[in-house]
């Protein structure tokens, strides 16, 4: 076990390194939703509540989980596709380690995220800080695993030419569907439902009701939960079959 | 000592049998090279015996270890360098071999040991804190192929290792592999009749999956009346059709 939990280290760290000695990774990651929030705060919060620092900053930290599964992908079919991972199948690490290594390697980016996105936003509406923004972080790392987990699967099953188109799929679904760039009053119903029955809203709304508070524990809070987390463990499974199984034709 | 056996050994993908039955032996300290023409399942064997891929039928033994059964046994005696250039890109040379060294399982003090033992065997230590995307290709190929000692294996797969380096880059890896040739059995794929003919202890000539000629340089010769390695593969490869 704790040859298992030392191989696990190792490989977190490596990926760890792999990913933020990426420039564009700090760029996606980081800079473009930072200079986002800032810009879109500083244009449009009088005119519309949408902008406002309590509904921006949240929505903000999901929208830039949505590039965790670009950078968790590529690393993993760059990894595949050099047969970097080929070679280390000769060592005795076994595919669950491989699995949190490169999962525990983006949790840290994605509390960074949060984090600087929240203390961000606090500093332009100090309302959002308090017990609300705590816990926010502390579900926001419910939200990142699923965005990782797409991205441990797209990385097992897409070369490295096409991660990034596949992965903007992740990053237009979080973007169109997550109601946090335009009001949803209006759509149509079909719209809405899908809306409803995706994580990207469900995510943005946790986070958001978070900051501006729960009138509906069940509605507000829990229901949003249990779908985010549902889709998060179903798609974790389903990736990390697609590993075991990419693995298997090594 | 009988470092790899192979009995029967077979590989079938959906419509291909790449490797047709196989039987080889290769001694402990042999360097032996397989040459073959692509698809002649060459790195399908090696897959096979690197406990990377399963076989159809047949067995295969690492000394006395049975690639299916044993695979963590045999992943303690083994290891490879793949046709690709397999490195840590972002990594430095240094942090590369740290890397794989502790995912080895090996302590600080054994860590600083192969350090030294790997910048000796390929110079790297004049590139150590170089990131390695950083190297030239034949660097970055030297990075790949030492970070297969690592290990210290008793057995070492290069599959292809000198594959697109410059005839400079290409001598100076030779000159490794020679240097390696003592200290552990080292299994050899490669297009290069002439890195066969420099490197080789025994040679192994397939085609098609069936292992046409398994013997020293010398019975080559004697066996195609040939004078160097290239004319006798192509003569064995070919039946004697292309024969100048």
């Amino acid at each position: 076990m704790n040859k298992s939990i030392s191989r696990i280290f190792t490989l977190t760290k490596r990926n760890l390194k792999e990913i933020i000695r990426d420039p564009l990774s700090l760029i996606f990651t980081i800079l473009l939703p930072l200079f986002m929030e800032i810009l879109f705060y500083l244009i449009f919060h009088e005119m519309t509540a949408q902008f406002e620092m309590k509904y921006l900053a949240p929505g903000i930290v999901v929208f830039s989980q949505s590039f965790l599964t670009l950078f968790t992908g590529l690393i993993i079919s760059v990894d595949r596709n050099t047969s970097f991972l080929t070679r280390l199948y000769v060592s005795k690490t076994k595919s669950y380690e491989f699995i949190f290594g490169y999962i525990l390697s983006v949790i840290p980016i994605a509390l960074v995220q949060s984090v600087l996105f929240f203390l961000v936003g606090g500093i332009f509406d100090a309302s959002i800080f308090g017990l609300g923004m705590v816990l926010a972080i502390l579900l926001s790392l419910v939200s990142s695993l699923f965005f990782i987990g797409v991205g441990i699967l797209f990385g097992s099953i897409c070369n490295e030419k096409s991660i990034g188109g596949v992965s903007s799929i992740i990053i237009t679904g979080q973007s169109v569907l997550s109601g946090m760039w335009f009001p949803t009053e209006g759509l149509n119903q079909g719209m809405i439902t899908l809306m409803k029955v995706l994580p990207f809203k469900n995510a943005t709304d946790l986070m958001q009701n978070m900051i501006v508070g729960i009138d509906d524990v069940f509605k507000d809070f829990l229901l949003p939960l249990i779908i985010v987390l549902a889709y998060s463990v179903v798609i974790i499974i389903i990736a990390i079959l697609a590993f075991r199984s990419k693995m298997k034709e090594k | 000592m009988i470092a790899i056996r192979t009995n029967n050994l077979r590989k079938e993908y959906k419509d291909v049998v790449a490797v047709k039955g196989l039987n080889l032996e290769i001694m402990e300290g042999e360097l032996f090279s397989l040459l073959g023409v692509n698809g002649a399942g060459k790195t399908t064997t090696i897959k096979m015996l690197a406990t990377l891929s399963k076989p159809t039928s047949g067995e295969a033994y690492i000394y006395d270890y049975n690639v299916e059964d044993d695979q963590d046994k045999i992943k303690e005696l083994i290891d490879i360098s793949m046709q690709e250039t397999a490195i840590a890109r972002k990594l430095t040379v240094e942090e590369n071999i740290e890397f794989y060294a502790k995912l080895s399982g090996q302590s600080d003090e054994e860590i600083k040991e192969t350090k030294n033992y790997v910048y000796n065997a390929f110079e790297l230590d004049k590139v150590a804190k170089k990131q390695a995307s950083k190297l030239s290709g034949g660097w970055q190929r030297k990075l790949s192929i030492a970070l297969a000692l690592v290990t210290k294996p008793k057995i070492l797969f290069l599959d292809e290792p000198t594959l697109g380096l410059d005839v400079i880059a290409r001598r100076e890896l030779w000159k490794t592999i020679r240097d390696l040739k003592d200290k552990m059995t080292i299994i050899l794929t490669t297009h290069y009749m002439e890195e066969a003919e420099a490197l080789s202890d025994r040679i192994g000539i397939m085609k098609d999956g069936e292992l046409l000629f398994v013997g020293t340089k010398e019975e080559l010769y004697a066996k195609t009346n040939k004078q160097n390695v290239e004319e006798a593969f192509i003569n064995i490869v070919s039946g004697g059709d292309l024969d100048e």
